[in-house]
């Protein structure tokens, strides 16, 4: 580490007006993009490459850095305000943050939304620019076994997303694998479940799958009760999170920020992970585990932590070694070689004048989302008050053309609509869709990776515990899916048995 | 909801149980043993089990209390709202991404009884533009296209 290099670097690109401009440009670009639902921080870094080939390398990269970031942030303002997940990574913060919307807390949730992703993704660019070589280290090591376990833990969160029923959940997340073995089997390149059409050879996206989970299904409740239910009106005073209200969920911030940096190290996850994974472990590890998904403020600060973090996170193999650690930094590679660089260890040595910059930029990129997200509060917040039969078409809108916009697809809107109807149904009769979800973004690692590691085994089941990672991972999912059932239990008893005594209390 | 959940849990047998026999189609074993139909199968048992779990769950009366219930006319309401998005995407390919858009938003939004003909009309028309705009020359993602725009 060359600290004169990284100081110069830091000068050169926050004390440059052209340099914040190019930055600010990519992350409004990315928060517009992240809040579209449909469209992805993938999508829109892949969209924003071609307007940098004119530009200086740092500031084209840059640019595309604080889409990355911006992108990742912008999902939780759909989240939160619509119940519609702007990107996979929002899918977590949902489950609070849109019950604190729907509460006339949308303000104050996307206040905490804005710094819990300022938090994540500055902690985890400091850690990118300080320990990227020994993190690389230890996330080379993965193999098929190492990712069969991480899959496995991802899997136990499940259990925390479940609500109500755990058996309902767990039944939730086994349909959602299910759904995951259609199309071309990944090792053999067999077709699945097809059924003889070409359009399902693919399988089911997983764009088109969120959308029908979380945005179909809130516009059909939507319309069903449109008689029915008054439109909540957000509070716009005390929108941004006071600091006794940061201070209560900091712990849970710090914990979620340094499972989303690993997780987003690890190459092939993903900042969608690193949110649920971060959720779950908020609410298996709260003192009040049955106050998730009620609208708390720990809900929404412990995804947005985690997937922001996760950002650096994967930005860590993609520089180190030239292996990304998601599909965005994948793109970001692509972006790299284009101007002429090749990302590895030989990157930091040949080109530190781009890799201190990327540094800088990743940083600076933090503090502007910041600045962005919390100018830009009453505004968002204000939507909500759209009266809710306007608001409702709106929605409906943005679901067929984003569950469109993936693969210019109307197989893709059928499918999506379909999906939407079965989620509409499940959530009458209490079947959760957040592990259908978290099953549809675990299941190809978890079939491609036991199967392989079971081919290297020659079916020696023992190769998940001989290896010490591995091993780590599945004891750790273990013990997680263990506690994590007997702490929400218990606290639903408890609350079943404080609901009971309140109504007799009230005969 | 015991009803429901004896239900649900009958079909779930009877989905875990055609799944584990239509993926026999693709073993593969003289390939390898671990085959197409390997993980399909796990799944099949587990749902199976999971199945039976939910069916014992509520005969044994620990199934959850059904919350809100199905609005009969709010469900008549909602089907004719999912025609209307079909005639739309009918109607995008004949007219055009932002021409269809506009008529749909409209002819929803007076379906859902929003009064007031002049904030029907102005909604549907910027959300049209607006939409059709970013991705059109932001994001330049191709949009169906017909007659009109």
């Amino acid at each position: 580490m060359q600290f004169n290099l990284l100081f110069e670097a830091f000068g050169k690109v926050m004390l440059d007006p052209i340099n914040f401009l190019f930055v600010f440009i990519g992350v409004t670009a990315g928060i517009i993009v992240g809040a579209l639902p449909g469209l992805t921080a993938t999508m829109g870094v892949a969209l924003l490459i071609p307007f940098t080939y004119g530009l200086d390398p740092v500031q084209g990269l840059i640019m595309l850095l604080g889409l990355f970031s911006g992108g990742i942030y912008g999902g939780s303002i759909s989240a939160i305000l619509i119940g519609v997940p702007g990107t996979p990574s929002a899918a977590a913060t949902v489950l609070d943050g849109h019950v604190m919307g729907k509460k006339g807390l949308a303000g104050k949730a996307i206040g905490m939304a804005t710094i819990a992703s300022f938090f994540g993704g500055l902690m985890s660019a400091l850690i990118m620019t300080f320990c990227s070589p020994q993190i690389a280290r230890i996330a080379l090591k993965f193999g098929p076994p190492e990712f069969f376990a991480l899959a496995f833990f991802g899997l136990g969160i499940i259990i925390t997303v479940s609500g109500k029923s755990i058996l309902k959940g767990l039944i939730s997340g086994i349909f959602g694998l299910m759904i995951t073995t259609i199309g071309f089997d990944p090792l053999s390149g067999c077709p699945r479940l097809t059924f003889g059409s070409i359009e399902l050879l693919g399988g089911i996206t997983f764009i088109p799958a969120l959308i029908g989970l979380f945005g179909y299904a809130q516009v059909f409740q939507g319309i069903e009760k449109i008689l029915i239910l008054p439109t909540v009106k957000s509070e716009l005073k005390n929108i941004i999170p006071r600091l006794k209200e940061i201070k209560s969920v900091f712990k849970t911030m710090v914990k979620s920020m340094l499972i989303g940096t690993f997780i987003g190290a690890v190459p092939g996850t993903g900042c969608d992970i690193a949110a649920f994974v971060s959720y779950g472990e908020a609410r298996r590890s709260s003192k009040h585990p049955e106050r998730f998904g009620t609208g708390i403020l720990e809900g929404v600060a412990a995804p947005e932590t985690g997937n922001n973090a996760a950002t650096g996170g994967a930005m860590i193999p993609m520089l180190t070694l030239g292996v990304p650690g998601d599909a965005v930094t994948a793109v970001l590679l692509g972006a790299l070689t284009i101007h002429g660089f090749q990302p590895g260890p030989l990157l930091f040595r040949d080109h530190p004048e781009v890799v201190y910059p990327i540094f800088a930029g990743m940083i600076l990129a933090q503090f502007v989302m910041l600045g962005v997200g919390l100018g830009g509060l009453r505004f968002f917040a204000r939507i909500i008050n759209i009266d809710r039969r306007v608001l409702t078409p709106v929605i409906f809108l943005l679901c067929v053309v984003g569950s469109y916009a993936m693969r210019f697809s109307f197989f893709d809107v059928g499918v999506s609509l379909i999906i939407g109807i079965i989620a509409y149904f499940m959530n009458y009769y209490e079947f959760p869709g957040s592990p259908i979800l978290l099953a549809l973004i675990l299941g190809p690692m978890v079939e491609q990776n036991l199967r392989r590691s079971l081919i290297i085994s020659h079916g020696d089941p023992l190769i998940f515990i001989t290896r010490p990672i591995s091993a780590a991972f599945i004891i750790i999912g273990i013990f997680i899916i263990i506690t994590s059932y007997y702490r929400i239990k218990k606290a639903m008893e408890k609350e079943a048995q404080a609901s009971i005594a309140g109504k007799e209390k009230i005969d | 909801m015991k009803k429901e959940d004896i239900g649900i849990g009958i079909g779930l047998l009877i989905l875990s149980t055609w799944l584990f026999w239509y993926v026999g189609r693709y073993s593969s074993r003289e390939v390898y043993f671990y085959g197409p139909d390997f993980f399909p199968r796990i799944l099949a048992i587990m749902m199976f089990i999971l199945g039976i779990g939910l069916i014992i769950n509520a005969l044994l009366g620990n199934s959850l209390k059904m919350g809100d219930r199905i609005d009969p006319k709010g469900f008549v309401r909602l089907l004719i709202a999912i025609a209307i998005c079909i005639g739309y995407l009918f109607l995008t390919n004949i007219l055009g991404f932002a021409t269809a858009t506009f008529v749909f938003l409209f002819i929803l939004m007076t379906f859902l009884k929003q009064k007031g003909i002049f904030i029907r009309l102005f909604s549907s028309l910027t959300t049209a533009i607006l939409v059709w705009g970013i991705f059109r020359y932001f994001l330049v993602i191709p949009l169906p296209e017909g007659w009109l725009f």
